[in-house]
C-alpha cells in the first residue's frame, strides 16, 4: 500500500516538474489560444461598452473654426468684421499646424479658432489646395491637444469609425459609423471619388472634423456636404481625404504654401480591349493617349494622340490613375522617360514635366 | 519495471497538464467572429414590452385670424381666431412602475389632448389617465389600469459618456415600434430653444416625429433618456437628436406624483456661462461651469452665503458645464431640496448646502384631478402665507369649477372634514374617488364649504 502511495506521489511530483518546465520553456504552449483571445476579447469588449476611450483621446484635438470677413455696413461706411464660415479643424502637432477644409477659410480676413477648453486664438493661413479642399492653419498657444496619429493603420471597409465635429454650431459632436468605402492616398486625387466614403452623419459645421478609429486615431479629415444640395444633409454618404494623403498634403503646404504637382499635359485613357487584341497587348497594361495640350510638355517631346503609354522611368503603367499619381509626384523641370508604343513599335521619349497649376492657367 | 512505468505516467500527466488549457478554452464559444454574432435581439426582447406608443385626439383652439377685410375669400368656413379645430396626434411613452402602470411621455405629445390611448407592443389598448404634466421640462406622467405590464429599469444618466451606446425606442411617423442605434454624440446639450430648461443627451441614433416620448437605452437595456427633439433642417433626422436625462425625469415625476405637480426649485441667482474672457479676468484656471452675475435677496443662495462673482463648478460632486445645466438641473432637483454646491472663489474651491425654495410658476390644471374641478387652475399656497391650503389662482368663466360657486382667490383648506396643507393632501383625498367632494374654502377672512358631485 505504501509502496502503491509512494509510486503515485513519485510520478505526480515528476509530471509536474516537466509541466513546469515544459510550460517555462515553450510558452506557446501556455499562450495557445490566449493572446488572440484576449485580443478579441478586448476589442469586442470595446465594441459593445462604449467609445468614450476614443472619444478621450481625440475630442479635445477637434477645434471649432469660425472664419470672419471685412464688410461694409450700410450705416457706416467703416468695414467691421462679420462672421461668413464656421467649420472644424484638426490639431495635427504641437507646432499649432491645423488642418481643415478650404471652403471653411477661403476668402476670410480673419480666422478664429476655438478649442475645446474654452481658448479662442487666432489663426494664421499657412497654405491651402483646392483639389483636395484642404487648408492649413497654425495658431500659436501652449499646451496644445495633438490628435493621435498612427501611419501604419490602414482603413478597411467596415471598419467602425467616429466623426467629430461642431454641425450648425450646436457644440462639440460626436456620430458614428463605419467606413463604406476607402480611398487613394495619390496627390493627383482629383475629389470625392477617390476619398473615405462613410455612413456616420456629417452635416454642415462638420467639415473640417476629424473621422477617428475606435482607438481615436486620426482615419481622415471630414469634407461634408459641401457640393450637396442643401436639401439634403446627411442621408448616410459623407466623406473625408485619408489620413495619410491629407498628412502628405499638409506637409507640402507648410514648406511649398502650395501643393505643387507635376503634369505633362496628356489626356488618356484605358486601351479597349479590341485595340489591345490587334496590337497584342493583353499581357501588357497601358493608357491610350486621347489629347495632347498644344505647346504642353508632352506635345514638345513629340507625344501624339493615339499613342499608347507603356512605361514611365521604366516602370509599367498600370492604369490612368497610377500615371496621373506619378507624374504629380515629380518636380516639376525634371524629366521623366516615356515608353511608347507607336504603330507597332516602341519608342522612348524624354518629357520635361511642367507645374501642374500653370499649366491649368495656360489652358 | 517500476521506473519506466512512472516515467509514462509522469510524461502523460505533464502532457495533459500543458495542454490541457487548450482543450478547455476551446470549450468556450467566442461570441464574435462569425460563429454568434453580437445582436441587440436578446436585449430588445426584454425591454422593448415596456415602450408604448401614444394616440391622442383633442380639440385645439386656433391661433391664426384671417384678417376681417380678406375673410369673405375663404368662405363662411374659414377658421375664425379661437374656433375649436380637432386633432389627432401620435407619439411614444415609457412604462416607469409596472404595478401602478406609471407612463412617462412629453407634455408636447399629449398636450390639448382630450382623449389619450396607449397601445402596449403586444396590441392592447388602453385609455389613460393624465397624472401632471410640466409645460417648460416637456415631461408628462400618464397612468394606465392594466396587468402584467413590463417597467423600464431607470439608468444613472450622470455616469453617461460621450461614446457611449445608445438604443432608441419609439414610434415614427406612427409605423409601429421602431429601434435605432448610435451613440452618445454629446452631453449637457442646451441653448437650442427647444424647452424652457435645457440638459439634452445628444445622440446620432435615428429620432423622428412620432419617437418623442420614447426611450433611450444604454446596453443594459436601462433607461437613460426620453427623446424629445431633433434638430433637422427638413424636418427629418441627420443625426442630430436630443433626449432629456432620465435623472432629470425621475426628479420631476417624483415630484408629480407627490404633489401633483413640479415644484421647481429656485436657488436665487441670475448669471451666465463662464467665458475664457471672465475666467481670465477673474485670475481662474477653471474653463466650465457658471459665472454667477447677482444674487436675488431673501433667496436660497443668498441664505447659504453665495456672492456674486462665484462660479459653480459643481452640483452635488457633478461637474456643471454651463450655466443653462446648472439652471436646468436646480429647477427639476425640486423645492425642498437641500444641494451641494461647489464654486470656486478667490481661487479656492468651497462647498455650500443650500436649501432650495420654490418658485412661483408651478400651477395644475385641476381637471387632471377631478372632472368637476374642470376650469379651475390649483398650486400650494406659499409656506409665508397665513392660510395653508391650495390655492385657486384661476377660474374660466362658466366652467365646472364656477358653476360650483369657486372663485379666484380662494384657498381649499379642507375636503371632506379632512385638513389639505397643499397639493398632496388633496391629491390623496381625490385619489380615493369619493362620490362628494365638500370643500372647506377660505374666501378673505371667511370660511365657508362648497360642495361637488
Amino acid at each position: 500500500m505504501p509502496s502503491v502511495l509512494s509510486y503515485l506521489i513519485k510520478s505526480i511530483s515528476i509530471g509536474l516538474l516537466i509541466a513546469v518546465f515544459l510550460l517555462i520553456f515553450f510558452p506557446p504552449l501556455r499562450n495557445n489560444h490566449e493572446l488572440p483571445f484576449a485580443e478579441q476579447i478586448e476589442t469586442y469588449s470595446r465594441q459593445v461598452e462604449s467609445y468614450s476611450s476614443a472619444v478621450r483621446r481625440a475630442a479635445p484635438a477637434v477645434v471649432n473654426i469660425y472664419s470672419q470677413d471685412y464688410q461694409r455696413s450700410n450705416i457706416n461706411s467703416q468695414p467691421e468684421l462679420r462672421p461668413t464660415g464656421l467649420g472644424s479643424g484638426i490639431i495635427m502637432s504641437d507646432k499649432g499646424y491645423i488642418l481643415t477644409n478650404m471652403h471653411v477659410v477661403e476668402k476670410a480676413d480673419q480666422v478664429l479658432v476655438a478649442l475645446q477648453d474654452g481658448r479662442l486664438l487666432t489663426a494664421q493661413m499657412i497654405g491651402s489646395d483646392a483639389i483636395t479642399d484642404l487648408a492649413v492653419l497654425q495658431i500659436e498657444a501652449e499646451n496644445l491637444p495633438v490628435i493621435p496619429q498612427n501611419p501604419t493603420y490602414s482603413p478597411k471597409v467596415g471598419d467602425v469609425v467616429l466623426a467629430i465635429g461642431n454641425p450648425y454650431n450646436i457644440g462639440q459632436t460626436v456620430t458614428q459609423g463605419i467606413i463604406s468605402a476607402t480611398g487613394r492616398t495619390g496627390i493627383s486625387s482629383t475629389g470625392r471619388q477617390d476619398f473615405l466614403q462613410t455612413d456616420a452623419a456629417i452635416n454642415r459645421g462638420n467639415s473640417g472634423g476629424a473621422l477617428i478609429n475606435s482607438r481615436g486615431e486620426m482615419v481622415g479629415i471630414n469634407t461634408s456636404a459641401f457640393h450637396v444640395t442643401q436639401t439634403l444633409d446627411s442621408y448616410g454618404i459623407s466623406f473625408a481625404v485619408p489620413y495619410l494623403l491629407a498628412e502628405r498634403i499638409m506637409d507640402n503646404l507648410i514648406r511649398d504654401g502650395r501643393v505643387i504637382r507635376g503634369s505633362i499635359g496628356v489626356i488618356g485613357g484605358p486601351v479597349n480591349p479590341l485595340m489591345a487584341k490587334l496590337w497584342g497587348l493583353e499581357a501588357q497594361k497601358g493608357i491610350m493617349i486621347t489629347g495632347v495640350m498644344d505647346g504642353g510638355p508632352a506635345s514638345l517631346a513629340g507625344v501624339k494622340a493615339s499613342d499608347v503609354m507603356l512605361a514611365i522611368n521604366q516602370m509599367p503603367v498600370t492604369g490612368v490613375t497610377d500615371v496621373l499619381d506619378r507624374v504629380a509626384e515629380v518636380r516639376p523641370g525634371e524629366e521623366v522617360k516615356v515608353k511608347l508604343l507607336r504603330e507597332g513599335k516602341e519608342i522612348e521619349l524624354a518629357i520635361e514635366v511642367a507645374d501642374y497649376d500653370e499649366l491649368q492657367l495656360k489652358e | 519495471m517500476k521506473k519506466p512505468i512512472s516515467i509514462f505516467t509522469a510524461v502523460a500527466l505533464s502532457t495533459a497538464l500543458a495542454f490541457g488549457s487548450l482543450s478547455a478554452q476551446a470549450a468556450h464559444p467566442v461570441a464574435i467572429q462569425g460563429q454568434e454574432l453580437p445582436s441587440l435581439a436578446p436585449l430588445l426582447e426584454e425591454v422593448s414590452p415596456a415602450v408604448v406608443n401614444i394616440s391622442v385626439a383633442g380639440t385645439k383652439v386656433s391661433r391664426q385670424s384671417i384678417p376681417e377685410p380678406f375673410r369673405h375669400f375663404f368662405g363662411p368656413d374659414a377658421l375664425a381666431e379661437g374656433a375649436k379645430q380637432p386633432f389627432r396626434g401620435l407619439g411614444s411613452g415609457v412604462i416607469i412602475d409596472a404595478k401602478k402602470g406609471y407612463v412617462i411621455t412629453n407634455y408636447h405629445v399629449i398636450h390639448q389632448a382630450d382623449e389619450i390611448k396607449v397601445t402596449l407592443n403586444n396590441g392592447k389598448e388602453y385609455t389613460a389617465k393624465k397624472i401632471g404634466e410640466d409645460q417648460q421640462t416637456d415631461i408628462a406622467l400618464l397612468q394606465i389600469e392594466a396587468k402584467n405590464l413590463t417597467a423600464i429599469k431607470l439608468a444613472n444618466s450622470d455616469e453617461l459618456r460621450v461614446g457611449d451606446f445608445t438604443i432608441a425606442i419609439g414610434n415614427p411617423f406612427g409605423l409601429g415600434q421602431t429601434v435605432t442605434s448610435g451613440i452618445v454624440s454629446a452631453l449637457g446639450r442646451s441653448g437650442l430653444n427647444i424647452e424652457n430648461y435645457e440638459n439634452f443627451i445628444q445622440t446620432d441614433a435615428a429620432i423622428n416625429s412620432g419617437n418623442s416620448g420614447g426611450a433611450l437605452l444604454n446596453l443594459r437595456g436601462e433607461l437613460i433618456g426620453i427623446n424629445t427633439a431633433i434638430l433637422g433642417p427638413n424636418g427629418g433626422n441627420i443625426g442630430i437628436g436630443f433626449a432629456i436625462p432620465v435623472n432629470m425625469v425621475k426628479n420631476l415625476s417624483a415630484q408629480i406624483l407627490e404633489f401633483g405637480e413640479v415644484r421647481r426649485g429656485l436657488l436665487g441667482i441670475t448669471g451666465g456661462e463662464l467665458t475664457p474672457e471672465l475666467a481670465e479676468a477673474f485670475g481662474y484656471d477653471t474653463q466650465h461651469g457658471a459665472f454667477v452675475n447677482q444674487v436675488m435677496a431673501d433667496s436660497a443662495a443668498e441664505e447659504a452665503g453665495l456672492q456674486a462673482g462665484d462660479i459653480i463648478i459643481k452640483l452635488n460632486q457633478q461637474k456643471i458645464r454651463s450655466f443653462n445645466e446648472l439652471r436646468a438641473k436646480v429647477a427639476t432637483l425640486g423645492a425642498g431640496k437641500e444641494i451641494t454646491l461647489t464654486l470656486v472663489r478667490d481661487g479656492k474651491e468651497q462647498d455650500f448646502k443650500v436649501t432650495l425654495q420654490e418658485a412661483k410658476d408651478s400651477n395644475i390644471a385641476a381637471n387632471s384631478l377631478h372632472p368637476a374641478l374642470e376650469g379651475a387652475t390649483l398650486s400650494s399656497t406659499d409656506p409665508k402665507d397665513k392660510v395653508q391650503g391650495v390655492l385657486i389662482s384661476k377660474v374660466l368663466p362658466n366652467s365646472p369649477a364656477a358653476l360650483a360657486g369657486l372663485e379666484e382667490g380662494d384657498v381649499i383648506v379642507g375636503i371632506n372634514r379632512l385638513r389639505t396643507k397643499d397639493m398632496a393632501d388633496l391629491r390623496k383625498i381625490i385619489e380615493d374617488k369619493p362620490s362628494v367632494l365638500a370643500l372647506n374654502i377660505k374666501r378673505g377672512n371667511a370660511s365657508l364649504y362648497r360642495v361637488i358631485r
